[in-house]
């Protein structure tokens, strides 16, 4: 069995769209919601998002968007993209610079990448609207591959030229937890020798509205405030999009190209809750029992745990099930640092999971846990966990990263720091 | 009506505002010109109108550095190899043109369509309601290899496009021709008459793919002899990694004399040319016993 470390990352969200920014924006408890012009319509009860900033990709033909000059991209590429998959580009394309590696590394069969996004869903009404206005046979050839799920993976291995492995994932924000899970497996049982993960998002009208009949969004029209994970006053989650890809490869690997590495993925734990469609479990059974089985994976026990970068989005139910599950697993003495990072960069849904793994990657390069910020006063029902309302300087051993999303799937993933 | 006379205008149906508009948006990125072409067409039906129309909607698509070859160039472009159009920006260039023009195309009926000479014949057609003119037949190098009696190292001929009155070929030097290390070290020139055997080559292809004897005997690939050429002209100096493209065309074809004009162009430009290529050729013997 190999080891399998983290060696490359790129982020492109609403906290940064660079390593550098994102640590900053975290250490500083410094927030990327805003009141987000789509929304500023009177029949949208959401008024908050947390959108990444130096893209405007609003427009729905991409020879329209405008994004950081250093991306720029031919126009037989852009046109099979949606939204979030310039994000996941961007994201891939800063990652594998930052890792260092040549187009050899990238394409060959042993390199592959999996991929997290719920599609867009803006570009397929879209599209099908077109359909049915102008017929079947005057659509753009390219809408099905530029707006299904699966648009990311589609779109990467093209570009990228991936040979090795590839698939996509959808369980909603469990998603990148999944695929960040599996991609490991592959190179710890020796099927791959490099892995992307990339999870991304839309962030636009279309993705956001639609959570709000759910009663899911915060209605609150205060960017300073309004997503606050384990306060008393949490009323929903703000929504988020943007692309973040973390590079894995094994210790043959980094040692061969003598790699710098941000830490180790020791284990990871998935299970259900078989409960309720959007509900999380009330005793959220299923989030127990995935950390409970990524602690065996990983083979420590609860007290070794350091810190938990926490799934809480700041809703009412899922919050509680996430605090009920961590107080089983860790008890409520002494138990891990505890952060949700949603409070500063929203929620990413498919995003989310790759995106809070890789800010405990830079917990360990820059030894900074980040805090979870707009607490005023916490839930009750959180007495006993140590949940830090600033960000501490130090660098944890452990790290965990939790992940819930619809259908009551869980994922949590264990890290290591490495000494080097 | 005669099918000579040649018809100048279509009846077509005039755009609603809300079709104008939407037309508008989807040539945005075409030239005021070539949007003002497709409004008069949509007013007026002028067949005059197709031309800058279907090259302006082609111009869009195409990369910035590859714009002023459609300017420059002839209906010999190809569109793939020439303009860099892989089959998904066709698909897009053809669904512009279907909403540009109202009309619809099949996906059968593009198959065929290699140079803009190709697509303009085609769309002159549609549009025209008239049968679309037939196509070249396209044929690859293991057909040319199993049609002439060339072979490597001595077969210049990578692909042909056969049509009525012509044969389209092309031959990409790959510099690891046996005779371009002494065509000079160092500086390796494809040869100019190695350009004329390329052309005889092709015209060797035409002349067995369509001659047959008054009694239905084919020609005999072994039976064929180059035995001469009036004028040659090289005009351009052709090196590893380009692709000369040969077009021959039959002057005569009397067994047991074929004579052909050829012409060679490298990216628009024309390399060489030659006139009166002349070939003797006999049929296959009828089996002997």
């Amino acid at each position: 069995m190999s080891r399998v470390f983290v060696t490359g990352l790129g982020f492109i969200s609403s906290i940064g769209n660079d390593e550098d920014s994102v640590v900053d924006n975290l250490r500083h408890l410094r927030h990327g919601i805003e009141l987000f012009e789509p929304l500023q319509v009177p029949e949208s009860p959401v008024k908050l998002a947390a959108p990444v900033k130096d893209f405007d990709v609003e427009s729905f033909d991409p020879e329209d968007w405008t994004y950081p000059a250093q991306y720029r991209l031919r126009r037989e590429v852009l046109r099979s993209f949606s939204p979030h998959v310039l994000y996941a580009y961007c994201s891939m394309k800063q990652a594998i610079d930052n890792a260092g590696l040549d187009e050899h590394e990238v394409s060959n069969l042993d390199t592959g990448i999996y991929t997290a996004s719920a599609g867009s869903s803006r570009f397929l009404h879209r599209s099908l609207e077109k359909m049915y206005k102008r017929g079947i046979m005057r659509c753009n050839p390219l809408n099905i591959v530029s707006s299904v799920a699966g648009t990311v993976s589609f779109n990467l291995v093209s570009n990228f030229q991936i040979q090795g492995v590839s698939t996509g994932f959808a369980s909603a924000c469990a998603s990148s937890g999944h695929a960040l899970g599996f991609a490991f497996e592959e190179i710890r049982r020796g099927k791959q020798k490099r892995m992307f993960v990339v999870g991304a998002e839309d962030c636009n009208f279309d993705s956001i509205v639609p959570f709000a009949v759910m009663r899911a969004l915060s209605l609150s029209d205060h960017p300073d405030s309004a997503a606050r994970p384990f306060d008393k006053k949490r009323s929903g989650f703000v929504s988020s999009g943007g692309g973040v890809t973390m590079i894995l490869e094994s210790e043959e690997e980094v040692a061969r190209r003598g790699a710098s590495v941000y830490g180790e993925i020791v284990g990871w734990g998935q299970a259900s809750d078989g409960y309720n469609v959007a509900i999380s479990h009330p005793d959220g059974r299923g989030l127990q029992n995935a950390m409970r089985l990524a602690l065996k994976d990983a083979r420590i026990t609860a007290s070794d745990i350091q810190y938990l970068n926490a799934h809480a989005p700041s809703t009412p139910i899922g919050d509680l099930s996430e605090v009920i599950a961590m107080k089983e697993v860790f008890g409520t003495d002494k138990g891990p640092m505890i952060s949700s990072t949603k409070a500063l960069s929203g929620h990413g849904l498919s995003l989310s999971s790759i995106l809070e793994s890789g800010i405990c990657m830079l917990a360990y390069k820059h030894g900074m846990v980040p805090g979870s910020a707009n607490i005023d006063e916490l839930m009750d029902e959180a007495g006993g966990l140590n949940i830090i309302r600033e960000s501490i300087e130090m660098k944890p051993e452990y790290v965990m990263s939790n992940s819930s999303g619809f259908g009551g799937a869980n994922t949590s993933l264990i890290f290591r720091s490495c000494q080097n | 009506m005669n099918s000579g006379i040649e018809i100048e205008t279509v009846t077509v149906t005039p755009l609603t505002d809300d079709e104008r508009e939407e037309l508008a948006d989807s040539l945005k990125r075409c030239t005021e010109e070539t949007r003002q072409a497709a409004f008069k067409f949509r007013e007026t039906g002028k067949l005059s109108l197709l031309p800058p129309i279907i090259l302006g909607i082609i111009e869009r698509f195409l990369e910035p550095e590859i714009r002023p070859k459609l300017k420059e160039g002839d209906g010999s472009l190809k569109l793939i190899d020439d303009l860099g159009i892989d089959s998904l920006t066709m698909m897009e260039i053809v669904v512009l043109v279907e909403e540009s023009l109202d009309l619809s195309i099949d996906n059968e009926e593009l198959r065929d369509l290699r140079t803009l000479h190709d697509v303009n014949v085609f769309l002159d057609a549609k549009i025209r309601n008239v049968p679309v003119p037939e196509k070249n037949k396209h044929f690859g190098v293991e057909s040319v290899l199993a049609t002439i009696p060339h072979n490597v190292p001595f077969l210049f001929l990578n692909e042909v496009s056969l049509g009525k009155n012509e044969a389209i070929g092309t031959y990409t030097i790959s510099g690891l021709e046996e005779f371009m290390k002494g065509h000079f070290p160092e500086n390796p020139v494809f040869p100019a008459s190695i350009m004329l055997e390329a052309l005889g080559q092709l015209a060797v292809f035409q002349l067995i793919m369509t001659q047959k004897s008054e009694t239905g005997q084919s020609v005999d690939p072994k039976k064929i002899l180059f035995t001469g050429c009036e004028t040659v002209r090289c005009q351009r100096v052709c090196v590893p990694g380009e692709t000369l493209t040969m077009t021959i065309k039959p002057r005569s074809l009397r067994h047991p004399i074929a004579k052909f004009e050829g012409k060679i162009t490298v990216g628009g430009e024309t390399a060489a040319w030659a006139e009166d290529i002349s070939l003797t050729f006999d049929w296959i013997a009828d089996s002997e016993d």
